[in-house]
């Protein structure tokens, strides 16, 4: 048995520091992973990044991350990522990290993830070049995010983004822009590798609870949606 | 006059492309000579900018602020997955 926290779009800045210190200080007494699903900036500015860092330094637990589009937004996503790993942070993008808690093997497998739409409603990569190298940006992530998944060995395979993987979770949010929250590809990805869990933040209207068409639970964790510092998931492995 | 479709969508890119706000998790209504804000912030300094972003774009409409500001406690309760 492994109890998973998690929370997405928390849009740090220098206004925000200590906000989530006194629950994230706690957050060993709720779970034994720490997962965040991106927008941890409001600008993705290096200063902010560092906001970041020390909000969730030396924690009783180990903190893993993927950037979000706001992470990016200064486009300097690279330094944003050292600034968190500087201070433990394991950020994850096309990567996986594993961990071991109550006999029980877990593997996280990030990548952002970007739009494009769900299956019947989405972009394809045809036509104008920006619109060719949109579509080819979420079909190059969600093939990172399969290999990194195949990759795990673990009792508990999570996949961890920032853009949601199927549209359960977005609703709440005007369909029209679903193609902006998520692709189907990530899905895809997500059902091909034996996942147990997806979580993923960017949508603040959506909903909590989703599930992706081969059965996979998906969990939209953006602060806004479950309204405290983190949420726990208690997942148990096929071989504990 | 602008249309309210277009003031509704303008207000909405500066609210989400303004630095002091960069919000794109507020929901902006317009109505007659009223504009509702709703939605969630982080804190309640970033709720009143919202405002003061709205107001410098449209000083003539009457703001309704109903944005909340998330909480960020410690959970209560756990989702049993097994």
């Amino acid at each position: 048995m492994i109890r998973v926290a998690a929370v997405g779009d928390v849009h740090l800045g220098e206004d925000m520091r200590g906000h989530l210190r006194p629950a994230l200080e706690k957050v060993g007494e709720h779970a034994d992973i720490l997962l965040l699903a991106g927008d941890l900036t409001r600008h993705g500015t290096v200063e902010e990044a560092a906001v970041v860092a020390d909000e969730f330094a030396d924690l009783p637990v180990p903190v893993v991350a993927v950037l979000g589009n706001h992470d990016h937004h200064d486009d300097k996503p690279l330094e944003v990522a050292k600034t968190l790993e500087d201070k433990g942070i394991n950020v994850l993008e096309g990567t996986t990290f594993t961990h071991r808690a109550n006999g029980c093997s877990i593997g996280i497998a990030g990548v952002k993830g970007f739009g494009g739409g769900f299956a019947g409603k989405c972009g394809s990569a045809f036509g104008e070049r920006e619109m060719k190298a949109f579509i080819q940006h979420t079909c190059d992530i969600a093939e990172t995010l399969k290999g990194a998944l195949s990759e795990l060995d673990t009792d508990i395979k999570v996949a961890l983004t920032h853009y949601a993987p199927v549209p359960d979770t977005l609703r709440g949010e005007p369909p029209e822009i679903y193609p902006f929250l998520g692709s189907y590809l990530l899905g895809e990805a997500i059902d091909a590798t034996g996942t147990h869990l997806a979580v993923h933040g960017h949508a603040h209207f959506g909903t909590e609870q989703g599930m992706t068409p081969g059965g996979v639970r998906v969990r939209n964790v953006a602060q806004p949606i479950i309204r405290s510092a983190y949420a726990v998931y208690v997942l148990e492995g096929t071989s504990s | 006059m602008e249309s309210e479709q277009y003031l509704a969508a303008n207000l909405r890119r500066a609210v989400a492309e303004d630095p002091r706000t960069a919000e794109l998790g507020v929901r902006i209504t317009v109505r007659g000579g009223h504009v509702m804000l709703s939605g969630d912030v982080a804190c309640e300094e970033r709720r009143a900018l919202v405002e003061e972003v709205l107001h410098e774009a449209a000083p003539e409409l009457k703001i309704l602020n109903d944005v909340r500001v998330t909480p960020a406690g410690e959970p209560h309760g756990e989702e049993d997955l097994r």
